[in-house]
Formats: structure tokens, C-alpha cells, sequence
């Protein structure tokens, strides 16, 4: 039986307080897995990030192969994970590794010159429209929600109504 | 009539008999030089300092001298004592019997009259004189307290620094009682509040500090005056001032700065205070909690670590404690030499409180043993308790340490109760109530109870160790103990404990902490094999051969064996005697984890002694030894003279050699084949390598190679040397080769238990998501050939269990790993992965901003702000990078930058590093010469700071070895 995948999100900002007090009891995780390459790699964001998880829930920091080869490794089976990356290119290479989902849930996706805004939280540039393409293609839902209180918006929709798609 | 004659010729001060005199005649010639009459009268104290003597035993001998009526003495404190006649001569009888008294001085077991308790005299301003130190480690401390306190108008605030126990509340209580003295405060008053209490609620901190007015929270029912306002016109110590939250923190602030402030509930800044704030911290200066507090407040006072203390200081303290304890117990304290040694080993980091737990600890256990004698109580070696006994040991590990305080030392001290050393009130080491009132009444209630002696010691030995929250944490053994529960049944570890103390108790046979992991492991697992009728293992011919060089472990063995078979009820079978034998050899050939050596060898009369002084002294470490070279030395000769250092420093892993330069980088392999000592060199020395060196090595189980190659990562201009070796290593070490990486655990039998604490690590390893580590148990028996096979084709990464199979990767010992659940275990493996990435670290982040510079130069530097210079630097790089012909990678960027950092915090603090005519002549061929040159007009011109031609020569060794590396 593969890890049980209770979240996979994209958020810019990976782990703050929103994700932390709110996503973590709603989906009842015992593990936040903050996957990034570049985030494995600079020691004062890793440290930043383990010193914000919310008490009783470890997290750990570790790089999309790393993700990939836990994944299928049945010794850590018995872990209820929350999955944060922050661009959705990370999202497509997990998904194409192998973790199931049957949704995406993206948070936010900060700005900067080359993207275009999609909603009030969400920029995107052609790279991470090509990803979301790619998993809307595989019948993943793409759900944006900052709080799992928000109602569920469509953002395949709205990247159809910006014409992006 | 002989004897005449000597003591004549002795009494008579010249210098060439003073070295063989005895002591006493030492103090008579010490008077008679320096206080022949009534007006230059001399104190014990200024005998004893003069001389070099212990304080009680010039007190002693002055005692007898004044019976004897050599000497005279002047009523009133403190004592005064003068020659009576210089140069007298002794009636031969009389000098017999000095002499006979003089033999055993432990003998003389009456106490002198008891001594009335008068108040200590003050004469003004002395009140630092009773620190033991003053003079010496504390000088500088003393001045900058008596500076703080006396400067106009109101003196200057404060911040003690010092570790854990080293005497801040002490040194903060002497300020207040030197500025009484000094009649400087306008109110006695000195309030203590330690910061730490309400850290969890900073309202109610505040609320006590400042005060509140009616209303300003709920409960607020009245006006409230808080400390600020009760001290005013005195002083108010603030300690762990670090956990201030941060509003009471800019609240502080702006009463030092202003001395005025506000209750809660107020809006404007209204009420005046005129107070001596005093702070005190446990935290490095140089951690960001505390920056904002260096920065504001004047006096800075670093007290130092017990170990920094001089030898002399070590013992003065010592004698100090002691004698707290025999003012309380008005009894003599007599201790021979080992116990003395073995008290001062023992502190470990706790400093001079440690030290005074540990004295209450012994001299409680003393007075219970020594009830029934009226006049004093003896500390015997063989009855310390298992730590304390270590501290002889640990002492003795540092050979020039131990020379030191035993020439200092008597065979026996003896400590009388004085009413001159009295003990500050505010001390958190200080039990509330008299123990040993509390354990005399105890005994006599069991006593009449028809206890036997036994028993009652058994009892009230319980008691001590509850009542004295002793200064080691117990809660991180007991948590160890829990892990180990997890593992091992209790009633396991109950027969196991009751071994160790049988192990130690009848048989001296040393039994520390880890015999409780390693051996109720081991007896669990053949316990629990007996019990399921498992056929038994087999004695192999490498176990008997191995047996047959331990008798004394066999003969051990068999008893415990004996104890086992009595708790169990059934017979053990022979093959576990020997099994046990090996176990018990291996646990006491473990050596202490040592830490690796560091060998500072360079050019000069004392380039490296004062580079090595200052790291010693900043870091507090003991692990840095040097060899100063003058120049016309010969290689062989620094070849010999560095193997002594390197052998003197070594604590068995390996010893790390900084050399600044030349022929010197070219030795490792000679001294590791001179002295069979693992060594590493590193060339291009500076304090700041030294510095991080220090630090690296301090950490516990940094293993030679680690230390070694990330140094080689932290200069980044060290490159040249051992080039070849490296990348043999790499392929070994750090290169992943695609062998499977494993953590090896060693166990007594590398079954049963091992697969336990297999299972043990596995867990933790799944914990943390590392998914790519096999772990392998290994029995301690046949460890080496075991591990030699491992290696063949697997990668050892690792180590852990209950002995060190000293192979050359990091180790943890099995009780660490129970104890923190694997978090020492994991950091490790952790920091091995990032070690492989480190390269990539920096060219990943697709672009190094000035803010990462930053960060990075805030991080590591002191004196230098890195806002203001982070953009001059860039610019720095940036012209260079422009015009040098390779493109700078941006890992090369930051440390260029943090070298400049360096290179300009070393011209602030007037510390430029040295290097030699030749190379700088050679320097000025290079063409790079003249860019750096114009580069550094950048800094010339935004800081008005020039770098000297040496490190110029610095920045263009990191160029070329940059070059090289490509």
C-alpha cells in the first residue's frame, strides 16, 4: 500500500499559518512533506520551515526524487502526508512519479514580472500553465482554496476564461 | 646542635635557599622580609598570595607559629600577623617539637577555640578581595564592575556574561555589596528578578517590573509599584535578561536611556527611577537574542569558564565551598590529595556551581559517615559517588592540568570553619535549609529505632540525593532509562543496576552508565534465549583466544554470572561467562569520547602560541596546543617538536595540524608514522580557522576527517595541500558510489538484542524519511574482521552501539541515542547529505542577491554592520568579476565577500595576518596584483579603509586557488 496522500497543495509561501492551523486538522495528517529541490538545498529556508510546523506534526523537507522513491517504499506506509510544493511544475513531476491524487489544491502563486494574475492569489506564466494543463489532462481536479472553509473554485476555469488554455 | 645551624641559615632570606625550604620556613622568611613590625603587619590572605600557599595552610602554620610565640598576631579582622624577632633562634627543644608536630598536622584534630562570629569588616572598597580571582582570571572583571559602578553620575549599566554556574548572580551580589561599601547607592537595596520566571507570560513579567495602574487588566484593582520603582535609588539584577520578551526589552531600553518609565495601563513615560541596572545572561554575546543588548549596554563583563581558571583559583574556590559547608557543619573537613583532584575534575560544564553541588554532595555523604566523630569529617576517594570519582580521571586525562594543581596541593587539606567567608543570600545553589541539621535529626530518630548502621547510611543517602537536586539533570538519564524500557524489561535493568553496584562497591571494578545499556541488553537477550529453550551459541576458538587476555574481566564475569543464576534461578551456561567477559572488556576499553586535537604550528617567535591563546580564550576549549617556529629553526627539529604537541593534544581521534605555510603542510604523514596518530594538515592558518576549527571539533564525536574536509570547505583558499589524498578519500567517504550505505550497530552478540536495537534504529530512520541507509548489528566479538567485511562492498556511514568500533566515520553511543531518540544520529546523517550538496548549494539559487550576502555576513560577523557593507562588497566582486577572465561562480562570490568581511573586521580590530617578504615580492608579479589594487579603491574611498599588501596577498591566494580548483 503506497503513503496515503491526504494533500497535495501548491503555495508559493509552502508552510504558514493558514496551511498549518487549518489544512493540518482538517485532513488530519501526522506528516507535513514540504517537496522542493531548491528548498532542500538552502539550509536557513529548511531550518525556517521545520522551526513553522505546527506542534505534534513533523515536517520534513526533502527533494522530489526523495518524494518519489518514500512513496512507493513500503516502510513509510504508515504515514498520513500533506504535500507542499511550491510551483506546479513540482506537482506535475510528483504526479508523473507515481503519487496519486485525485486533486490539486493550490493555494498561492506569488507574482512577478513574467506571470499573468488568474484570481486574486494565483499568478501563472507559461511554464506552470503547461503543468496545469498536463494534470488537468490526467483527471485531476484543480482546486483552489486558501482555507478548506473557502468555497472550491475551478481553476481550469479560469484559465479558460483568461484564454490561457 | 646541627639543627641550629640549619634553621639559621635558613631564617636568614636568601634566595638560593628558598626552594628547598619547608613551608613554614617559607612564611617565617616571607615575614621577616615583608612585615617585621606591628604597622606592616600581614593578613593570611597577602602570606598566602605572596607565597603561592593555600590561604588554610598558611593559616595553619601562622596558628602555630603564634603558639609557639614566633609570631605575633593583632586581634581584630582581619588577623594580622608579624615576626616577632627577625632572625631568632629556636631552643633545640623546642625545635623538636615543631618538628614533631609539624609531621602530621592531621593529627591535630582539636579545633581551636570556637570562633565568635563577627561581622565581616568592610574596609571600604574591598570587598572584591574575598572573589577568589581578583587578582588574577577576574582582574579585568573587577575593574570593569568597579568602573560600572563608580562612574559619574550614576554609573554605567551592566551585562555579566558568563556559562551556566560560573558566578554571575555571585559576582552581581559583590558589585552591590561594593557599592554599599562605597556608599554609592542612596538606598540598601538589591532586588533580583530572573526574566526566565514568567518568559510564558510577558504581561505578568511586565506587570512586575513596571507595575500597573488601577484598571489596566482585569484583577488590576489597585495601584501596584513594581521592582523598578522598589529598587530605585539601589540595584536591580536582572537575570536570564536574554528571556525578556520584546516589549519588555524596548521598555528596559528606554528607561536605561531615559530613567523614566511607565506602570502598565499608563500612556505617558512618568515615573523616575534611579537605579544600578546589572544584567546577566548565559547566552553568546554574539547570538542574535542578545546583539541588541551588547549594543546598549556600556560594560560588558565575561566571566570566565571553571576551566579557564588558573590552577591556583581552582583550588582557592574549591577550599571556598568547603569551607560554606564546615561553617555549617562546625566541623573540621579533612580530604586527602585524590579527592581534591577528583573534586575539581568533576566539573564538567556546570562551572564553580557544579562544583558547589558536588561539594554539598560529598561533604553530606562525609558528615553521615563521620557522625559519631565530634571534630571532623573525612572524604575518602573509595567512598565518592561514581561521578565524582570520573573527575579524577577526567583530570588526569589533561596531564599538564593535573601537574598544576597537585603541585599546589598537600596530601591532605584540612578545612576549618571560618566566620570570615560568608555566602551571599541570592544563590540558586544554596539549599533553603540546613541539611545537615536535617540528616543528624534523622539519623538519631532511626537510631533509636534500632536501625543498624547499615541501613540507616542506606536510608539517609536516599534522602541526600532527593533533598540535593543535584546539579546533573537526572530527568535525561531517566528519560534514557524509559527508551531503554522499551526494550528491556524493568526487572532487567533492576539486576543490571544492582550489578553495576555491586561491580563497583566490592569489587573496584569500573562501571559507568553505558555498563547499564550494553549489559542489561546483553542480559536480556540470553535471558530471553534460556527462557524459549533456544539451543545456546557456541564458545568459538576466537572468543577463548580472545578471553584468555582478560583474566580479571573472566574472574568479574564469573561473579556476575553468580548474581544472575541467583536473581534468575537457573544455571548459566559457561559460553556467557566469556561472552560477558568481553563485553565488560570492551566497556572499559572504551575510551572517552574524545575530542579531536588541534596542532597551531607557523612562523614566528609566537604567531601561533597567540593565535592559539585567543581561540583557547574566547572559545574556552582545551583541545588547541601550538609550536612557534623562529625561522632559523630546522624542519627536523619543528618535525620533533610538533609530534610532542601532536601526541600531547591527541584524546585518540586524530589530530587536525594548521600550519600558515611551506614545508610544514608537508608533514602529516611523517608525524602520523612519528607518533601512530591520525593527523590532517591544513595550510594558509588564520584565527579565524583556528576559530571555526575550535568550534567544529568542540562538538561531541566530530571525527578528524568530517572536521577536516568541511575547514577545507570553510576557507575555500586552502586547496593545495594533500591534494591527492583527498580525492582518494572522496571516493571512499563522500562520493556516492552506489554501494549501499550502511549504519553499523554494535552489539554483545550481534543477535537477539541487535536485531532490537535494530528495529530501534530502523524506526528512527523511517522517521526521518531516510529511505537509503541499511542498518547492519554487528557483535563486539569479532567487531573488526565484521566491520573489515562490511567495507568490502557496502559504505559505512555511521556507527553506533555500545562500543566505539573506531572506524573512521561518526559514532554515537548507544545511550546518547536512547536518550535523544536518534536526533544526534540523524543531524549527522543529515548533515552528510547537505555536505554532498553543499557545491551545488549556491549556483542552484539561480540568482545570489546582495540580500543573501547579507544574511550570511550577519550571521558570521560581529564588528561589521551588514547593511551598510554588503553593498560595497558587491561592488567589490563585481569589479573583480568584470575584470578577471573567468566568469566567478557565485559560490566563490560568497566567499570572497565574507573573506573581505574578515579581511576588514582583522584591519578594525588591528589584527592583520602575517606573511613573509618573499611572497609578498612574488605577489607583485602577478598581473592580478594591479586589479585587486584598483578593487580595493572601492573600499578606500565608501569606508576609508585600505587593505594592507598581506591581504592583498590574501584575496589573490583565493583567486588562484579558485582558478586551480577549475
Amino acid at each position: 500500500m503506497p503513503m496515503d496522500v491526504r494533500l497535495l497543495r501548491i503555495d508559493s509561501r509552502l508552510l504558514h499559518g493558514q496551511v498549518t492551523t487549518n489544512w493540518a486538522k482538517v485532513t488530519k495528517v501526522n506528516r507535513i512533506l514540504v517537496v522542493s529541490d531548491k528548498v532542500a538545498r538552502d539550509k536557513i529556508r529548511r531550518t525556517l520551515l521545520i522551526q513553522a510546523s505546527p506542534p505534534g506534526i513533523k515536517v520534513n523537507v526533502i527533494t522530489v526524487a526523495k518524494m518519489i522513491g518514500i512513496y512507493h517504499d513500503i516502510r513509510f506506509s504508515s504515514l498520513k502526508v500533506m504535500i507542499l510544493v511550491e510551483e506546479p511544475e513540482d506537482a506535475k513531476r510528483l504526479i508523473a512519479g507515481g503519487v496519486t491524487v485525485d486533486t490539486v489544491n493550490i493555494g498561492a502563486i506569488s507574482f512577478d514580472k513574467t506571470k499573468v494574475m488568474v484570481s486574486d492569489a494565483i499568478a501563472v506564466n507559461d511554464v506552470d500553465v503547461a503543468a496545469f494543463s498536463w494534470i488537468h489532462k490526467k483527471g485531476i481536479k484543480l482546486d483552489v482554496r486558501k482555507v478548506s472553509g473557502d468555497n472550491s473554485k475551478d481553476l481550469w476555469h479560469a484559465l479558460s476564461e483568461k484564454e490561457l488554455v | 646542635m646541627k639543627l641550629i645551624q640549619m634553621s639559621d641559615t635558613l631564617l636568614i632570606h636568601n634566595a638560593k635557599g628558598v626552594t628547598s625550604m619547608t613551608r613554614r620556613e617559607k612564611i617565617i622568611d616571607y615575614l621577616a622580609s615583608h612585615g617585621t613590625g606591628m604597622i606592616e603587619a600581614l593578613t593570611t590572605s597577602e602570606v598566602a598570595e605572596g607565597l603561592g600557599i593555600l590561604r588554610s595552610n598558611v593559616s595553619k602554620e601562622l596558628n602555630q607559629l603564634v603558639r609557639e610565640g614566633l609570631v605575633n598576631k593583632q586581634s581584630g579582622r582581619p588577623v594580622r600577623y608579624w615576626l616577632n624577632t627577625p632572625g631568632i633562634k629556636l631552643d633545640p627543644i623546642e625545635e623538636k617539637k615543631i618538628e614533631s608536630t609539624k609531621i602530621g598536622f592531621a593529627a591535630d584534630k582539636s579545633i581551636e577555640t570556637k570562633k565568635v562570629f563577627t561581622p565581616f569588616s568592610k574596609r571600604k572598597g574591598n570587598t572584591f578581595e574575598s572573589m577568589v580571582g581578583h587578582h588574577d582570571s577576574l582582574k579585568n572583571q573587577v575593574e570593569q564592575a568597579k568602573a560600572a559602578l563608580l562612574y559619574p553620575p550614576h554609573g554605567l549599566n551592566t551585562l555579566i556574561i558568563g556559562p551556566t554556574g560560573s558566578g554571575k548572580t555571585y559576582f552581581a551580589n559583590t558589585m552591590y555589596h561594593f557599592a554599599v561599601d562605597s556608599d554609592i547607592l542612596t538606598k540598601k537595596q538589591f532586588i533580583t528578578f530572573n526574566c526566565a520566571d514568567y518568559a510564558h507570560n510577558p504581561q505578568l513579567l511586565m506587570s512586575h517590573l513596571f507595575g500597573y495602574v488601577k484598571g489596566a487588566f482585569t484583577g488590576a484593582n489597585e495601584d501596584k509599584d513594581g521592582l523598578i520603582q522598589q529598587a530605585d535609588g539601589g540595584m536591580l539584577f536582572l537575570d536570564e535578561v536574554h528571556r525578556l520578551p520584546p516589549e519588555g526589552q524596548e521598555m528596559i531600553f528606554y528607561f536605561m536611556d531615559h530613567g523614566i518609565y511607565s506602570r502598565l495601563g499608563e500612556t505617558a513615560k512618568v515615573h523616575h527611577a534611579d537605579i544600578r541596572l546589572v544584567c546577566a545572561t548565559t547566552e553568546n554575546p554574539e547570538s542574535s537574542l542578545l546583539q541588541t543588548f551588547v549594543r546598549r549596554i556600556p560594560i560588558i563583563i565575561q566571566l570566565p569558564a571553571f576551566q579557564q581558571r588558573t590552577a591556583h583559583e581552582k583550588i582557592q574556590l574549591l577550599e571556598q565551598l568547603l569551607t560554606l559547608e564546615a561553617n555549617r557543619i562546625q566541623k573540621n573537613i579533612c580530604l586527602n590529595e585524590d579527592v581534591v583532584q577528583a573534586l575539581i575534575g568533576s566539573v564538567t560544564y556546570g562551572n564553580v556551581g557544579q562544583l558547589k553541588s558536588n561539594v554539598q554532595l560529598v561533604c553530606a555523604q562525609g558528615f553521615l559517615n563521620s557522625m559519631q566523630d565530634k571534630n571532623e569529617i573525612r572524604l575518602q576517594f573509595e567512598q565518592l559517588p561514581p561521578n565524582i570519582k570520573d573527575g579524577l580521571s577526567h583530570l588526569a586525562n589533561n596531564r599538564h592540568e593535573l601537574g598544576e594543581i597537585t603541585k599546589l596541593l598537600d596530601t591532605k587539606m584540612i578545612i576549618k570553619p571560618d566566620a570570615q567567608k560568608k555566602y551571599t543570600e541570592v544563590d540558586s545553589y544554596e539549599l533553603p535549609y540546613n541539611l545537615y541539621e536535617i540528616i543528624g535529626d534523622k539519623a538519631a530518630l532511626l537510631k533509636d529505632e534500632g536501625l543498624d548502621k547499615s541501613s540507616i547510611n542506606n536510608f539517609i543517602m536516599t534522602d541526600i540525593n532527593l533533598h540535593l537536586k543535584s546539579f546533573y539533570s537526572r530527568g535525561k538519564l531517566d528519560k534514557a532509562e524509559n527508551k531503554l524500557n522499551e526494550i528491556v524489561d524493568q526487572d532487567i535493568i533492576d539486576l543490571t543496576k544492582r550489578i553495576q553496584k555491586f561491580l563497583v562497591e566490592e569489587e573496584a571494578y569500573p562501571a559507568r552508565d553505558n555498563f547499564i545499556y550494553a549489559m542489561s541488553l546483553h542480559i536480556s537477550s540470553f535471558v530471553k534465549r534460556i527462557q524459549s529453550g533456544k539451543p545456546l551459541r557456541q564458545i568459538s576458538k576466537d572468543l577463548t583466544s580472545m578471553v584468555h587476555d582478560y583474566p580479571d574481566e573472566l574472574e568479574v564475569a564469573q561473579k556476575v554470572k553468580g548474581i544472575i543464576e541467583d536473581s534468575y534461578q537457573f544455571p548459566i551456561p559457561e559460553s556467557e561467562v566469556y561472552y560477558m567477559a568481553i563485553l565488560l572488556a570492551s566497556l572499559k576499553a572504551e575510551p572517552k569520547a574524545g575530542k579531536v586535537g588541534i596542532v597551531v604550528a607557523a612562523h614566528g617567535k609566537s604567531t601561533a602560541s597567540s593565535m592559539a591563546q585567543v581561540v583557547t580564550q574566547l572559545l574556552s576549549v582545551d583541545n588547541i596546543t601550538s609550536f612557534d617556529m623562529p625561522l632559523e629553526m630546522s624542519p627536523k627539529v619543528a618535525l620533533d617538536g610538533i609530534a610532542v604537541q601532536v601526541k600531547q593534544i591527541n584524546q585518540g581521534n586524530g589530530v587536525l595540524l594548521l600550519v600558515d605555510m611551506g614545508s610544514l603542510s608537508t608533514f602529516s604523514s611523517k608525524l602520523t608514522e612519528k607518533t601512530r596518530i591520525e593527523v590532517r594538515t591544513i595550510d594558509m592558518v588564520t584565527t579565524a580557522m583556528i576559530l571555526e576549527a575550535a568550534r567544529k571539533t568542540a562538538l561531541i564525536d566530530s571525527d578528524l576527517l568530517t572536521v577536516y574536509r568541511e575547514l577545507r570547505e570553510f576557507a575555500g583558499y586552502s586547496r593545495t595541500t594533500e591534494k591527492v589524498t583527498e580525492k582518494k578519500e572522496k571516493d571512499t567517504i563522500s562520493n556516492d558510489d552506489g554501494r549501499q550505505k550502511v549504519i553499523i550497530a554494535v552489539c554483545s552478540t550481534g543477535e537477539g538484542t541487535a536485531k532490537k536495537i535494530k528495529e530501534l534504529l530502523d524506526k528512527i530512520l523511517i522517521d526521518n524519511l531516510i529511505n537509503d541507509l541499511k542498518v547492519i548489528p554487528i557483535s563486539v566479538v569479532q567487531m573488526k574482521q565484521e566491520v573489515q567485511k562490511i567495507k568490502k562492498n557496502q559504505r559505512i556511514v555511521a556507527a553506533t552501539g555500545i562500543v566505539d568500533p573506531d572506524v573512521s566515520v561518526p559514532f554515537v553511543p548507544l545511550e546518547k541515542l536512547l536518550q535523544d531518540g536518534g536526533e544526534s544520529l540523524i543531524s549527522l546523517i543529515e548533515g552528510m547529505e547537505l555536505e554532498l550538496d553543499r557545491n551545488v548549494d549556491f549556483e542552484y539559487s539561480d540568482v545570489l542577491t546582495e540580500e543573501i550576502a547579507q544574511k550570511y555576513l550577519g550571521q558570521y560577523f560581529t564588528f561589521i554592520n551588514p547593511k551598510k557593507i554588503t553593498g560595497i562588497l558587491w561592488k567589490y566582486c563585481d569589479f573583480l568579476d568584470r575584470r578577471v577572465q573567468k566568469k566567478l561562480t557565485n559560490a566563490f562570490k560568497i566567499s570572497l565577500i565574507m573573506h573581505l568581511a574578515g579581511a576588514i573586521e582583522r584591519i578594525l580590530t588591528n589584527s592583520e595576518m602575517a606573511v613573509s617578504a618573499d611572497e609578498l615580492e612574488l605577489m607583485k608579479k602577478d598581473s592580478l596584483y594591479s586589479v585587486v589594487q584598483q578593487a580595493n579603491e572601492i573600499l578606500q574611498e565608501a569606508l576609508n579603509i585600505e587593505l594592507g599588501k598581506n591581504e592583498i596577498y590574501y584575496i589573490m591566494q583565493l583567486f588562484n586557488t579558485e582558478f586551480q580548483k577549475n
